[in-house]
């Protein structure tokens, strides 16, 4: 009888456990896009083209500003948070006497405030949040703290005191897509990604009409891992990808080293995301990949902060004003691609090229984006549909 | 689907498999011995870290190996101190052990997230070497990989045809009778734990050091219990155990190769496919498992003052 009770609890333990990972992320997202539920207001007249070089402030002594920054994931991923943490440490490189505070690896929205407050006892006068997840305690503490100035990564809300910035990565996206076009030999294009997300798709969108704007012929397929970090599924989903004839391979996930480094061994082009720093992991086959650069934009924020002008801004700064880099190209990559890929970066940077200008036809033939209109960023967040061309499923 | 997609399914089960089957050959002689270890997924975590870390720092992958396999067997010490030596709750145990892993491997492997390894070489199986690099590439296997296979065959040997194995074995079905006849099963219950920890350790050294080369917090993403439950599947047989890996991890790839064949299905769906088999394996293969189960598993051996 004591075997058999035994047999009932180790078989409800198994089947809570099972259906929890069947279900749920194996990690916290820490960079999931955001789902707006107000739409953003944009103001793009304060946006800065370009983050002015902030006057030397007086030497002093003290720091002139204390910076408390935190973010989702480990700062060395070669992924987003390390794009983000090398951002923030941007800000100490131009102004020097500023002090910032980091802590990483805080998943949680309780350990988020907790770390937060912790920060303001410190003495910090500015928050940079850079974890999706931590856009409401953020919010809920700005209301606590009227005097310290809060930015969030990729947010929507705004207030008296709290604002966000972000890359508009789009456009980064569709560039990567016409590299992808021009390289591949299968006419076939692998794109790995986490969960089937609004702005997942918006780039895997973005790079297939890249591709097929200079290849008529391209398919782009998409596979998702239903995990932010489980890197055995991201290798064997690369794995199969390449197995369907891919030859060029990118992703959407945390952090990009499992997926380049399979594609290196198959002898498969890989397109890198998030942090430039993905390069290293394909020394032989990678195209090229674009991260997120936002140093200038948060030395610039943190320069208003110190001087007393911050105003609450909906920051949105794209490739062209530094707020996303493209990394160098790969070893095997012709000049003639290198140079059609550039001049169609001038051309979107011009506006003669706008992403996602209508008609733009789903996958099923329905009309999504209608003639002469233009995909509006706050639909971009809460994208469905996959264009013509691109194989999978996207709910 | 293309003959490349079919051997691709092929190759990636037997990739993703091998941490999963040595695994599960651990768990096989921890319950043999009457222990139920529900704290691999932390064991194996612990394991995957050191080890990652250890090849990160002196860039020999064997070394790392080596550090996982010895971690692995520490970490089911820990078990063994709790339930052997202390009497506690094996089910509640296994459970800490798994939570304390979490946060170790977390603590460990901090300062190598994104780092950059030299993982196990591969060599091609032998007369494959002259295809095209697309196919070579997918049955280029590491060295654990050729070892699985045997390391099964040594774990039945061990269990079923040597001394040692029949006492572990005795001690899994009655640790008093097994007493009466002069074994030690305080000292048989250790020893199958560390010996079930070394193979954890290998599990998690191929995930880490060979497949992924890779070292990411909670990477193991529920393969520990998936261990536990293929040892149900595999009746606690070693050889069994090898059918259960390929076709869970065979399952895996398999719904990743639905995804991106154009298939309109939910990814949301195709991707609980391995977990439902899993369930379903567990349903239809539980009526009989009784006859398999070691009898006294999951008891505390109290000893016999």
């Amino acid at each position: 009888m004591k075997t058999k009770s035994l047999y009932s609890i180790v078989a409800v333990v198994m089947t809570t456990v099972l259906l929890l990972t069947a279900c749920g992320p194996a990690a916290t997202p820490t960079e999931a896009p955001p789902e707006p539920t107000s739409p953003p207001t944009k103001a793009p007249t304060a946006e800065p083209t370009e983050p002015p070089e902030p006057t030397e402030p007086p030497a002093e002594v003290g720091p002139c500003l204390i910076i408390g920054a935190l973010h989702g994931g480990p700062i060395n991923d070669a992924g987003y948070n390390q794009a983000m943490h090398e951002s923030v440490m941007a800000i100490k490189d131009n102004i020097p006497c500023v002090e910032i505070i980091e802590a990483e690896n805080v998943p949680e929205e309780a350990g988020a405030t907790s770390t937060m407050e912790n920060m303001i006892q410190q003495g910090a006068g500015m928050i940079i949040a850079t974890a999706f997840n931590h856009q409401y305690p953020a919010l809920e503490l700005s209301y606590k703290y009227p005097d310290v100035i809060f930015e969030h990564a990729g947010g929507w809300e705004m207030g008296a005191n709290f604002a966000n910035f972000f890359g508009e990565p789009p456009d980064a996206w569709y560039i990567m897509g016409v590299a992808a076009g021009l390289m591949t030999e299968t006419n076939k294009l692998g794109f790995v990604a986490a969960f089937p997300l609004g702005w997942t798709l918006t780039f895997a969108n973005a790079f297939h009409l890249g591709a097929a704007s200079v290849n008529p012929d391209v398919e782009t397929t998409v596979t998702f891992t239903f995990s932010w970090g489980d890197s055995a599924k991201e290798a064997d989903a690369t794995n199969s990808l390449i197995n369907q004839g891919a030859d060029v391979i990118t992703m959407h996930v945390d952090s990009p080293t499992t997926i380049i480094s399979t594609a290196e061994s198959r002898g498969v082009y890989s397109i890198g995301f998030q942090s430039l720093h993905a390069q290293e992991f394909a020394p032989e086959y990678w195209i090229s990949g674009t991260g997120y650069t936002l140093g200038g934009t948060l030395t610039w924020l943190a320069s208003t902060v110190v001087d007393g002008t911050w105003q609450p801004i909906f920051l949105r700064c794209s490739l062209f004003d530094g707020c996303m880099a493209m990394a160098p190209f790969g070893p095997q990559v012709p000049q003639e691609v290198q140079d059609e890929v550039l001049a169609v970066s001038a051309e979107v940077e011009a506006g003669t090229i706008v992403v996602f200008a209508g008609p733009i036809v789903d996958q099923d033939g329905n009309i999504v984006v209608a003639e002469g209109e233009v995909l509006t960023d706050d639909l971009m967040s809460s994208v469905d549909w996959f264009v013509e061309g691109i194989i999978g499923s996207p709910k | 689907m293309t003959l490349l997609s079919i051997l691709g399914v092929l190759s990636s089960a037997i990739f993703s498999g091998t941490s999963l089957l040595y695994t599960t050959l651990g768990e096989i002689i921890d319950q043999r011995s009457g222990i139920v270890n529900l704290g691999l997924e932390g064991v194996m975590l612990v394991s995957a870290s050191a080890g990652f870390a250890v090849t990160a720092i002196s860039g020999n992958p064997y070394l790392g190996m080596l550090v996982s396999v010895i971690a692995g067997g520490l970490m089911n010490l820990i078990l063994g101190f709790l339930v052997v030596s202390r009497r506690a709750n094996q089910l509640a145990s296994g459970l800490a052990l798994m939570f304390f892993g979490f946060g170790l491997s977390a603590w460990i492997g901090r300062p190598y997230v994104g780092a950059k390894i030299r993982g196990l070489p591969r060599l091609p199986l032998p007369g494959l070497s002259n295809l095209p690099v697309l196919y070579s590439s997918l049955f280029k296997f590491d060295l654990l990989i050729y070892l699985v296979i045997p390391v099964a065959i040594l774990v039945w040997w061990l269990l079923f045809r040597t001394r040692w194995g029949l006492g572990l074995r005795a001690v899994g079905e009655n640790a008093d009778t097994a007493f009466a006849s002069g074994r030690n099963p305080l000292l048989i219950r250790y020893q199958a734990l560390f010996a079930g920890g070394l193979l954890a350790g290998l599990g998690a050294a191929h995930l880490s050091i060979a497949y992924t080369m890779n070292w990411t917090e909670y990477m193991t993403a529920g393969r520990g219990f998936i261990a536990v439950a293929l040892v149900i599947f595999s009746k606690w047989n070693p050889i069994r155990a090898i059918v259960g890996a390929l076709l869970f991890s065979g399952a895996v790839a398999f719904q990743l190769l639905l995804q991106s064949s154009g298939i309109q299905i939910s990814p949301f769906l195709l991707d609980t496919i391995p977990y439902i088999l899993t369930i379903l394996v567990l349903i239809i293969w539980g009526g009989t498992r009784k006859h398999a189960a070691p009898a006294s598993l999951g008891r505390v051996y109290q000893g016999t003052e």
